[in-house]
């Protein structure tokens, strides 16, 4: 079976569902779930062809590890997170339409990850900037969708530039030559790298670029948001690997000045990649919409994986590319499970929820496993990858880095534990009474992520073992395993054994809660409250300032965004006064400012 | 793994319990002592928890009774993995990473068990709480990644073992003197002993997460607490007190260690959450990039002295 | 009332009543008069702790509850609260006069006058008020009747609960409207 099969497979899948949801947008809905389930068998399928090449017209593609690695994290999103669309089907504008740039941004990614050009990449990008602004829209707010397509497109243009600049020199789209042209010309190379990341800065939601991630992430409709997050960042990703590999940017950059043995650019782009964990961390802690938050701790997450995969190491880099995958689980299951709580009781809003754990039991558990992950506890899969990367770092003594990839790590405690505590613990609203818990469709993709952290976890060597492939594939150090425990230099970690020794305890302390007598079960009401009554239940909720103190301590204002709203006030003058020359209500003046433009031009022409 | 090690976890987890409430009991004398008080028995803290376990309790649904055991669950597992004197449970995994994240997810069980109570005063409690330990833990962080770093590995009982046949010029602490004034700060925050002690302040807020335990859920809480200061302080000891060749050493030193972190604590002020955050990031967390960048770029401290 | 002084713990029992004699942890109610004389006991003059005792945050926690003084109807509804959120086994001790017959407040429209009509109360501390000395020799016999057993008023509030409510009742009356201003 070639790619090109599976992609027009695909594409005709995307257009039937297309027409059905015409007709009934809830079987459309359901013709997604097929269409990527459909996605997920027929790219396994694809494992074993791995090295083939492919073309159709202007397109040429070519199956390598990476790509299958990267493209089978965002169909595992894509399918797990499309047992919602029925559910949603309702509130869309345009169902019909949403179901078809749901497939068709799926095949987008695709198509970018085995891309063997640059048009080709540039392309399949680019349909999935459009079909997701265009889902975007559809959610809370407008403005959220310009603010991702306006950042969306300053990187793809910038990045459009480095390619052609490429092009110019090598002559030649190909990636995997293309930039070989570069060697001997660091100042082009440096140009290359700045532009050519940037597009990838800009998905993966890097300060500054992070701005579009809150605002998209929690406007957009609540189906789309764990594949924005858990998948579509992670193209991000996919840009820094070529900048590294395809790039050789250790390569391009080695005789230029090194800090720790990183050549200055690439750490520059780290240093970038350290901010954001802390900002990503910091928002994140400060937010009161759970979905803003879960966007916050993807800015902060995208760090960590920028970072592994910049390292381009056997250490940090696996742990990097684990963390695609750990984060990508973790992240969308805690987006589904902050969709389903929205859509039982219509609001997302932290201050406003409260006790759902006694209306949601399965949910809260898939959300705290999902956060376990998250904030990279053992035994959960987001520990074996901030493990090896924390490993990766000290082999490296990237002393700034690592402080910030501990303020993340650390912080992450705080923000994951916020919604836990607001949302589903606490006191439950009398207004809540009635909410049910997740129908049995919506708590199958999250019994199917959550086995998938849990078997992370405990034995990352399935994941490992690919990525090793595609260390191999790019030339470095594989990472090793023995057994199942994984060796590095620094140390060893041996997962399944701390499950078992995790399990250990929990028994033991099992055994004498279970010995010692039971307790009585009262009321959440009935609860110590210096002896004063209180009937309200939301009076006796913690949920809104939770962090006080911190917020206290990080009320400065926003630097980036103050300098953003600048700019664009700036760039709306300029489209005014333009507007205003050209558009006056006189004619004449409108000719008269024609003329003057043309004859600059051709004066500038002559000059 | 076989059943041997899992016995010896089980002897690990029981010599730290009677070992720690010993050592809590006996330092109850002391802070008596230091406040012109004769004090209770020095088996008083075993007399307390097994009370505690006597009496009858109430539950508030299921996550109450289920955060209580994950943390109990997970701190005795991260006793199992502490090194003592060189004598491990399970070999191979006592990386400090493991040690340092296992124990957030007693801690996390205990948040969750606190928030699931319903009660306001436990939320404030487990939010400064994280919020204390965002400020101790990340110049604590930096200054083992400098060790990791430096001796190139990640194995607590590898670097207490470096530490060893020098004496005391061997310690971390003497060699990298601000990281072991940081570790040694921090070990403060860990504790949860003044002056950081604001989200357990029994008047402002009623002991913050254990507000709602009674009964076994409190004694839960007391061994727990004993526990995780066996982690704590073990984990101090090794990394920069040199651990222990004997068991007898580590106990001693272990003993000296906790009672005068204890002593300090006693005539300390409480600081405001706040403060405590703003404290650990403008002494300690300097020191520990001072610290790192001295033996990252220099190399001082690390192999010989200078 | 005198509380029965028959002996039919088991083995366990005891061992127990032997780790909660020798460990109580108070919650002081204390919006008598009586609260001055607790800093005294506890700190170095007459150092409670020698006991096993100290003081506890909330009531869940706590073993002894002390009240330390008169009641007035509004407090007394807060105590029977507190006391209900206890974990038994649990002991009452009341300071003073006051709590005994009402004291010099006997005649007081707004205080009761008898404490172990509403709850059970194991041990008074006669005087107007106790000194440490007293208090300190009270929780000495406190625990001497834990340890033999006869500190059974957490027993005699569950078997007689329907005489403790109705006393209660009649002294502060039903609530109708359950809310923050009319409790």
């Amino acid at each position: 079976m070639t790619f090109i099969t599976v992609l027009i497979t695909l594409l005709a899948l995307s257009v039937v569902t297309y027409l059905v949801s015409l007709i009934n947008n809830k079987l459309g809905a359901y013709f997604t779930i097929v269409t990527s389930l459909v996605t997920l068998l027929l790219l396994f399928l694809l494992k074993n062809s791995i090295g083939q090449l492919a073309s159709i017209s202007l397109f040429t593609f070519k199956l390598t590890t990476v790509g299958w690695y990267f493209s089978m994290v965002m169909v595992v999103v894509y399918f797990t997170s499309a047992f919602l669309n029925p559910f949603w089907m309702k509130k869309m504008i345009y169902p019909a339409a949403y179901n078809l740039f749901y497939l068709v941004s799926l095949i987008g990614t695709i198509g970018m990850f085995f891309a063997r050009d640059f048009i080709t990449l540039f392309i399949f990008w680019e349909t999935v900037v459009w079909t997701s602004t265009f889902i975007i829209q559809m959610g809370k707010s407008r403005k959220s969708s310009y603010v991702y397509y306006v950042v969306s497109a300053i990187g793809s243009m910038v990045t459009l530039f480095a390619m052609m600049l490429v092009y110019q020199v090598s002559g030649t789209l190909e990636i995997s030559v293309a930039f070989n042209a570069l060697t001997g010309q660091p100042v082009l190379a440096l140009i290359v790298f700045f532009t050519f990341l940037l597009a990838g800065l800009s998905k993966i939601g890097i300060f500054p670029f992070h701005v579009w991630l809150p605002m998209a992430h929690g406007s957009a409709p609540h189906t789309f948001s764990p594949v924005l997050s858990g998948g579509l960042v992670k193209m991000g990703a996919f840009i820094a690997y070529i900048s590294v590999s395809a790039f050789a940017a250790y390569e391009a950059f080695s005789s230029s000045f090194t800090i720790m043995g990183i050549p200055a650019p690439i750490y520059i782009i780290m240093v970038l990649g350290a901010i954001s964990i802390v900002v990503g961390t910091v928002m994140a802690i400060r937010q009161d919409d759970a979905k803003k938050l879960l966007a916050y701790s993807s800015v902060a997450n995208g760090g960590y994986i920028l970072i592994g995969i910049l390292l381009f190491d056997q250490l940090a880099f696996a742990g990097g590319m684990l963390h695609l995958v750990s984060h990508a689980i973790a992240s969308a299951t805690a987006f589904i499970t902050i969709a389903i709580v929205a859509h039982r009781t219509g609001t997302t809003k932290m201050s406003k929820l409260g006790g759902m754990i006694h209306k949601m039991p399965i949910t809260y558990t898939v959300y705290l496993i999902a956060i376990i992950s998250m904030a990279g506890i053992p035994p959960m899969g987001g520990f074996v990858s901030k493990w090896l990367i924390l490993q990766g770092l000290a082999d490296h003594g990237l002393l700034f880095i690592a402080a910030a990839a501990f303020f993340g790590s650390i912080g992450s405690f705080m923000y994951v534990f916020r919604p836990l505590s607001a949302v589903f613990l606490g006191q439950l609203a009398p207004k809540h009474e009635n909410v049910k818990e997740a129908s049995i469709m919506m708590q199958i993709p999250m019994y199917l992520l959550t086995i998938a952290t849990l078997l992370i976890g405990v034995f990352p060597k399935i994941i490992l073992k690919v990525i090793a492939g595609i260390q191999a594939e790019a030339g470095i150090q594989e990472i090793v395993m023995v057994g199942n425990t994984i060796v590095v230099a620094n140390g060893v970690l041996d997962t399944f054994r701390v499950f078992v020794v995790f399990g250990y305890g929990f028994l033991i302390a099992l055994v004498i809660f279970i010995l010692r007598r039971k307790s009585r079960r009262v009321t959440l009401m009935d609860t110590y409250t210096s002896a004063e009554f209180v009937h309200t239940p939301e009076l006796l909720h913690y949920s809104s300032n939770f962090y006080a103190p911190f917020e206290r301590l990080t009320k400065k204002p926003y630097p980036v965004l103050n300098l953003y709203e600048k700019v664009s006030i700036k760039i709306k003058e300029i489209g005014h006064m333009a507007e205003s020359l050209f558009s006056s209500p006189k004619p004449a003046v409108t000719i008269f400012w024609i003329i003057i433009v043309f004859a600059i031009f051709f004066l500038g022409g002559v000059l | 793994m076989t059943v041997m090690n899992f016995v010896y976890g089980f002897i690990i987890l029981l010599a730290a319990f009677i070992f720690q409430t010993t050592i809590t009991g006996f330092n109850r004398k002391v802070t008596a002592r230091i406040q012109k008080r004769y004090g209770p028995r020095w088996y008083q803290q075993f007399l307390d928890i097994f009370k505690a376990l006597r009496k009858s309790s109430i539950t508030h649904g299921w996550i109450f009774d289920f955060g209580v055991i994950m943390a109990l669950g997970g701190i005795m597992a991260t006793v199992i993995f502490i090194p003592v004197a060189g004598f491990e449970a399970f070999p191979n995994m006592d990386n400090v990473y493991i040690i340092s994240y296992l124990l957030a997810i007693g801690m996390l069980g205990m948040a969750m068990s606190a928030a699931g109570s319903g009660n306001p005063w436990a939320s404030i409690g487990v939010s400064r709480a994280l919020t204390n330990m965002l400020a101790y833990d990340i110049p604590l962080m930096i200054v083992i990644f400098t060790l990791i770093f430096a001796f190139d590995t990640a194995s607590v009982s590898e670097i207490a073992a470096m530490q060893q046949g020098m004496g005391i010029l061997g310690w971390n602490a003497i060699r990298m003197p601000l990281g072991g004034i940081v570790a040694f700060i921090a070990l403060f925050g860990m504790l949860g002993k003044k002056p950081f002690d604001s989200f357990i302040a029994p008047a402002e807020i009623a002991s913050g997460p254990m507000v709602e335990y009674g009964g076994k859920h409190l004694g839960f809480m007391f061994i727990l607490h004993e526990l995780m200061t066996f982690i704590e302080v073990s984990l101090i000891l090794n990394l920069f007190f040199g651990g222990g060749s004997s068991i007898l050493v580590y106990a001693i030193k272990y003993a000296i260690l906790y009672t005068l972190v204890n002593i300090i604590s006693q005539v300390m002020p409480r600081y405001k959450i706040d403060q405590a955050v703003k404290f650990f990031y403008r002494v300690p967390l300097v020191f520990a990039i001072i610290q790192g960048l001295v033996v990252i770029f220099l190399g001082w401290g690390v192999s010989v002295w200078f | 009332m005198v509380l029965e002084n028959q002996d039919n713990r088991n083995l366990w029992e005891k061992i127990g009543d032997y780790f909660s004699a020798n460990s109580i942890w108070m919650k002081w109610y204390c919006t008598g008069c009586g609260a001055i004389e607790l800093p005294p006991t506890m700190t170095s003059r007459f150092d409670m702790e020698r006991l096993g005792m100290g003081p506890m945050a909330t009531p869940r926690q706590a073993d002894v509850m002390l009240i330390t003084g008169y009641l007035s109807t509004k407090t007394l509804r807060r105590v029977i609260y507190s006391y209900e959120q206890m974990q038994d086994p649990k002991y009452i001790v009341a300071f003073g006069s006051c709590t005994i017959n009402g004291g010099v407040y006997y005649d007081s429209y707004a205080t009761i006058n008898q404490l172990d009509k509403y709850i059970p109360v194991d041990l008074y501390i006669a005087g107007c008020m106790p000194r440490p000395e007293a208090v300190m020799n009270a929780f000495a016999d406190l625990i001497s009747m834990i340890k033999k057993g006869q500190a059974n008023g957490w027993r005699h509030y569950q078997e007689n609960y329907e005489w403790y409510k109705k006393n209660q009742l009649d002294s502060l009356e039903e609530v109708i409207i359950h809310d923050e201003f009319h409790e």
